[in-house]
Parts: structure tokens; sequence; C-alpha cells
């Protein structure tokens, strides 16, 4: 069963205007997961993370409704069927 | 020593002996745990004076509060002997677990992270290891590091190798010296002063060792380990060690400390991209992504011909496109373009006969560089970020705050300036960029502050008379100039006042907010500084104050005439606490004398309740006769003044807070036109660049007609 990415409006130019990503390679973490997202799509790696490989400060990524800034960031845990959702965090002015 | 109470530890066993001198497992009695407790030997060739400089040191590192840092608990001296009681760690040291052939790559990430912290730790408080080796280091079983004797060597002035050159050791073992010997860097072989930097090239060392089991430069004797450490460039290491990895490891053990890492902080940050890198750096296209080209549709544009005027604005959520014509008195607006996006830097480049706008955008999803050919109508995105650190840098993109063109005949060469301070450089036109080492390596980066705004490089001056000579100008870092094409920059911020710093006149570190220079007198350059109006007529050697007359000398912009070297305009504001224009009037001061005084210039402008701010990017003159400056605010209003300044009008309000303006008048071909002698009685367009200037009385006759 594939891993599912939900990507917000601003990712989905990037990635053929979808709004969800299937991952269908092996997958154990989430850095193993949006590896494979930025090998499919690789407009996307720069607008997430910075060069030094963090995910950008107001973006928040869930494996289902955990938040994975809490869980273990890029090391956490994606199992078969996980729902992951990348979103802006709310902030800003 | 078994049975002995040192203060209100009781020696329970001999766990280790080091160059420093004997450590035993000991039990406090008062707070009841095990603790370490290091003797310093008898023998020692500590002095009393040596003595009582340990006894500093090990205080400050025992206030040493990090996971990764083994805490010292107390330092005393009982008997004429001195003991240090630290915690009591079980572990294996990381020269016993990497002997063999070294260890994984993923554990020398692990461990290499963990190290670079504590660096980062005792280096923001002032503390140098001073011998930083893999004996040094312990790792639980539970995979956590533990740093020993921060700050506890001591320069004794042991000549160990024979003549200059000294060692670190507090101790004449030989033993314990060839093991400190490895990890030594070459500064101190050349008889400089360790520092921070020292403790990076021994990381180097501890990472390359951990890799491979094997020191890097290796010799029978001390003077053979010191010639391969001065001289030798270490054996690569290849796969499967990952090339970041190794990449690292190379910039720790660069021979010239300047060359290396700066702060302990930004090796974490390379390697902590390393180990996260399997996802990032690692994985960047070999082939460049073709950037994307965006057509946008629900986008009101302006359409521009030839002999039209613009204004480009960047606002806090996005650009907007302003059109007129050589009278500048009807505007037309498009825009905004990158909806919700700050764009800080703009720029027009019409050299080469191209029509091109340059535009930095920065939102949550980092910061790009795009350009459009189309005024607007379509703009090329990048798909993998242009402007970007490489992944050795140990630091990430945060913002381009200038765009600044090359020399004119230098048509594919541009630069941007940008946060964290650095400079970039493209020769392809746009196409690729890279980091101007000579200015990142430099050893005062470490020590630039950010200011209000972050730590930026926001302006690029180049020289037009010279082609070596540029100056950029960093808040908080101050002027640097390189007079060798980058290759290497000198702080130039003599005079230049600062009331950040205990020393009111440093070296480096004043928050300059813009400078800008007359491309007809290149020795001239104006300064707006974070407090401080300056001129320099020696190419920034020196500066002198000439804040004459003006209601504060606290601003951001500063705007020559592109015609006439003395004169400047300037908007003061009221104070770094309060940065309002003075007395809620909104005023633009100009000097035609080059500083010695200063006029305001209001006509138009609000003069009540208008308590505005001009920021850096704000103010801009444009190129045509008479001259027209423009003017935004962070409460989004735009003003014009067509008379140099004389008289001002509102062009547009409502607009997001404006960041900046730049300005063009649209030829057909931009490189060499000749252009039609300036009239005296309807505006003209005049030559951006061009190298001849309209006699003074011309000049003169034509401000009395305007």
């Amino acid at each position: 069963m594939p891993v599912t990415i939900h990507l917000p409006g601003a990712l989905r130019e990037f990635a053929d205007g979808r709004a969800s990503v299937e991952i269908t390679d092996p997958v154990t973490t989430l850095a193993d997961v949006l590896a494979a997202l930025w090998r499919l799509y690789p407009a996307i790696r720069d607008r997430m993370a910075t060069e030094q490989g963090q995910v950008r400060e107001h973006i928040n990524i869930f494996i289902g409704d955990e938040l994975t800034r809490y869980t273990g960031g890029l090391m956490s845990a994606v199992t078969t069927g996980s729902e992951i959702t990348i979103l802006p965090a709310v902030s800003g002015g | 020593m078994i049975g002995q109470v040192l203060g209100h530890c009781r020696i329970v066993a001999k766990i280790g002996e080091g160059g420093m001198g004997t450590v035993f497992r000991a039990h406090d009695e008062v707070l009841h745990r095990d603790v370490a407790v290091k003797v310093v030997k008898k023998d020692s060739a500590l002095d009393q004076t040596a003595s009582q400089d340990l006894l500093q040191e090990a205080r400050a590192s025992s206030a040493l509060a990090h996971p990764n840092i083994c805490t010292i608990h107390e330092v005393g001296e009982s008997d004429g002997e001195l003991y240090i009681v630290m915690e009591f760690v079980e572990g294996r040291t990381l020269h016993a677990l990497s002997a063999a052939a070294g260890l994984p790559s993923d554990a020398v990430l692990r461990y290499g992270v963990q190290i670079a912290s504590a660096l980062a730790r005792a280096h923001d408080r002032g503390i140098i290891h001073r011998d930083l080796k893999s004996a040094n280091i312990l790792v639980t079983p539970e995979g956590l590091v533990k740093v020993l004797d921060f700050g506890l060597a001591k320069d004794v002035g042991a000549t160990v190798l024979g003549g200059s050159t000294r060692s670190f050791a507090t101790q004449g073992n030989t033993e314990s010296i060839s093991g400190t010997l490895s990890y030594m860097a070459p500064e101190i072989f050349r008889g400089q002063p360790a520092d921070y930097r020292s403790d990076l090239w021994a990381l180097g060392v501890v990472l390359y060792e951990a890799a491979s089991g094997r020191v890097p430069f290796e010799g029978q004797t001390g003077f053979e380990v010191s010639s391969a450490i001065l001289r030798e460039v270490p054996a690569p290491l290849g796969p499967p060690l990952p090339p970041g990895l190794w990449a690292v490891i190379q910039r720790c053990l660069a021979k010239e400390p300047a060359q290396r890492y700066q702060t302990a902080a930004e090796v974490q940050a390379a390697l902590g991209a390393v180990q996260a890198g399997a996802i990032v750096a690692a994985e960047r296209s070999v082939e460049r992504v073709i950037p994307r080209t965006t057509y946008l549709h629900n986008v009101r544009h302006v359409r521009v011909r030839k002999g039209d005027f613009l204004l480009l604005v960047g606002t806090t959520k996005g650009a907007f496109i302003l059109k007129s014509n050589l009278e500048r008195n009807r505007w037309e607006v498009g825009g905004p373009y990158f909806h919700g996006e700050s764009v800080y830097a703009l720029a027009y480049d019409d050299r080469a006969g191209r029509h091109r706008i340059w535009a930095s955008t920065h939102s949550y999803w980092g910061t790009l560089l795009r350009s459009s050919d189309d005024f607007g109508k379509s703009w090329r995105t990048p798909q993998e970020a242009t402007v970007r650190f490489p992944a050795d840098a140990g630091v990430s993109l945060n913002n381009i705050w200038q765009i600044a063109l090359g020399r004119e005949d230098e048509p594919d060469v541009l630069y941007c300036g940008v946060e964290p301070a650095a400079l970039f450089e493209s020769r392809d036109d746009g196409d690729t960029w890279s980091l101007v080492r000579g200015l990142f390596d430099h050893p005062h980066r470490p020590r630039w502050m950010p200011g209000n705004g972050g730590l930026a490089l926001h302006t690029i001056v180049l020289d037009p008379s010279d082609k070596q000579r540029m100056y950029v100008a960093i808040s908080s870092g101050g002027v640097y100039r390189t007079t060798d094409g980058g290759h290497t920059w000198t702080a130039q911020n003599c005079g230049i006042r600062s009331v950040a710093t205990p020393n009111k006149y440093p070296e480096f570190g004043q928050c300059v907010h813009k400078i800008a220079m007359h491309p007809e007198r290149p020795e001239r350059l104006f300064l707006q500084n974070h407090w401080g109006l300056y001129r320099s007529d020696n190419y920034a050697e020196t500066w002198t104050d000439i804040a004459n007359g003006v209601p504060s000398d606290f601003g951001f912009p500063v705007v020559m005439h592109p015609r006439n070297p003395d004169c400047v305009y300037v908007v003061p504001v009221e104070s770094d606490q309060f940065r309002c224009t003075c007395d809620g009037r909104l005023r633009v001061y100009r000097t035609r004398n080059a500083g010695a005084s200063w006029e305001p210039l209001m006509r138009g402008l609000p003069q009540k309740d208008a308590y505005e701010t001009v920021l850096r990017e704000a103010l801009v003159a444009d190129s045509l006769l008479p001259m027209g400056i423009y003017l935004g605010t962070r409460s989004g209003q735009l003003f014009v003044s067509r008379d140099e300044g004389k008289s001002w009008e509102r062009i547009i309000e409502g607009l997001p807070p404006v960041l900046c303006i730049r300005n063009t008048f649209i030829q057909e071909t931009a490189v060499g036109s000749a252009k039609a002698p300036p009239s005296d009685t309807t505006p003209q367009p005049s030559s951006r660049r061009a190298k001849s200037t309209p006699s003074k009385s011309a000049a003169k006759s034509r401000r009395r007609k305007s």
C-alpha cells in the first residue's frame, strides 16, 4: 500500500498540478518519503528545505495527525499506507 | 591516593592516566554521587602562574552546561595538589571506538554533530578547548558524546619540537605530546596563537580518524608529524564515506584558519546537512532542471513601449510596475506580481539590448531570483534555487537584499547581496551563481552581528573606473572593499562611529545602512550609518562626519544626484527606537555641497502626523533631465518629485509597505545609444551611464529653469 502525500496549493504547480502524490518506493522514514517525492518533482525540494537540509521554519509536515516536528523530524517513522500532509504554518503578517 | 579525600570526594579507584595527570573514580560524600577526579601531576611543568591559570580556566569551563560537555563540578587545591572533580561518564573514548578501521559514516556524523555542538557552546562562552582529540571524547553506551577537558590544556611554553614550535600539552610526557601533536593546527606550528578555529582543525582530525581509524597526518617523529600538518594534504577518504562528509572534513582541515569554517555552529549545521542530506544535498539533480516560465493571466499588466518611464516597486506583499512617460505626471499601475511574497530586491537590466526585470521573492517557501523579459507578463522561475550556499558552507539563504548589475562592458555579470551576509556572483547572465569565497571566508565574518533586519549584505557598489574595485555594506559588519576583483576584502570603516560596541571606532562591526558613490568621482562615497552621516573622498580609506544640520543623523537611504557629485539626498528618522520621520513631518534632506550643509525638501510631502519610515532601497533618483526622485514609505505611499526634490506629488497610496524602488526609461537600444541633446524646456532622457557630464553652467541653467 503506497504512502500518500497531500500537497498544499503552493506546491502543486511543481507537481503537475496534483493535490496528492503516491509514493510506492519502499520507505521507512519521512526522509525517505521526501527523497522519493523530490526525485519525482525536483522543484519541490528547494521550496520545502534549506540548503542545509532543514525543513523550512514555517512548513509543517504531518504523518496522519501528528506534527513531525515532535515525533523525530525527518527520522519520523512512516509505515505503509501513511498519509502525509504538508502545510504552511499559521504565521506571518 | 586510594582512600584519600580531596575536598569532599573520597578516591575509590584509578581509572586512567593522561598527559595532565591521573584520573580516579571517586565518591562525593556530600552529594552521594560517583564522580571522576583528575589530579594534576605534581611533577608537571606548571609553574605557580600556570597553576592559577589552569584553575581559572577550569572554573570558567565549569560554567559550561551542555549535554555533550563533561561537567566540571569543582576545582581545588589540596596540599599543593591541583584536582578537578568532574561528572563520571561511563563509556569508551572515540579513539578506542574508531581504532580498528573507523566507524560507519552514520556514527561519524552522529558523534560529529554532538562534538561540534559542544564546541559551539564553549566558543560562544569564549572558551577554546585547545586539546580536542579522540582520546578526550567519550561515547556512552547510549551513543551520547561527552567532550572532556574543555580549556584545561594550557600552552606552558614547553618546547617539544625545538625552535619556536610549542606544544599545548601541559606535560612533557612524550606519548601524550605525540598524541596531541596530531591534532594541532598548522598555525600553532607557525608560532601563531590558537583560536577557536584551531579547535575546528582538531575536529577535522577527529572526524577523519573516526571515519578511517587513522589520523590524517602521521609520522615517526614529532618533526615528521608537524611537517605533514604544515605541508601535506590528507589522503582522500572515498566511498562509502558520503562526499558531503568528506567535504566537511576537508574544510575543517584547511591550512589557513580563514579558509576553514568560521564557527563550530557552521560545522554542526554542515554535518547535520550531510546527515539529513540523504535527502537534500546529495540528491540535487546532476543536470540542471530547466527554469519554468510562468505566464500571469490574472494580474493587471501595463503595456510598455519605447519612450515609457517605469517604476518598479517591491513591497512586503508583491511587486508593482508603474508606467508613465517622460513627464512622469500620470501613472498606470500593474501588478501585484508574486502575490503575497516579499520583494526586497529588484533590478532592471538593459545591457546588451535586454529589457529584463530581476526580482528576488521571499516567502515561507524560500527565496528565489526570478526574471521577466516582457515587463512582467511572464516570469522565469528556477525550479532549483540558483542563489544558494554550497552544502559545506554551514548556512542557508534567508533572503536576497540586493541585485546589482555588473559593469557596462560585462553584460553577463550580476551580483546578489544576501542574508546571511554574503555576496554571490553570476558570470552567465544569472543562469548560475557562485558564492564569493574571498568575502565569505573573511576572518571577520564570525564576528559580524545581525541587525534588526538580520545579518544582511544589502549594498553592492562597483567602481566603474576600476574593474578590480568594489564595495559592499553589511549590517552589522560595516563597509568592505576589494581591490583585486573580489579575491580579498578589507574593512573600510575608519572614522565611522559604532554605538553598539564599547570601542566607538572599531575596525569593523558598524551597522552601515547604505552607501552611494558617484560614478564620475569614484573616490567619493556617501554613507548613512545607524546613527551617522559620512563622506569619504579617498575610496573609503577614511570617513568624515557630515551630519551638519540634519534633524537626526539616523536614517536608511542615501541617494546621489546622477550628475552632481556634491548633491545627495537622505531621509532622517528620529532614532533607532522610533524609526519614524522627525516631528511627524516627512522631509527629504539634500546637500548640494557634499555635506557641508543640508536643506529640507518638503513641498507636497505631508507635514503633519506623518510618522513615516523610508527604507534603504525606497528612495531613488532617475537619470532624466530634470532629475526625478521617488520615495516610498512603509505606509505604502509613493511620492515623486520631478524637479530634483523641490516639490513632491503623491503617485499612489495604499500599497503594502514599500521595500525597494527602481526606475528605468525604456529605450529601443540600451547600450551605447546616441541620445538627443537635452532640451531645457521639456523632460529628456539622459544616458544612465553617460561618461560625459553636462557642464556645470548648463546644469545650473537647467536647474534654474526647472
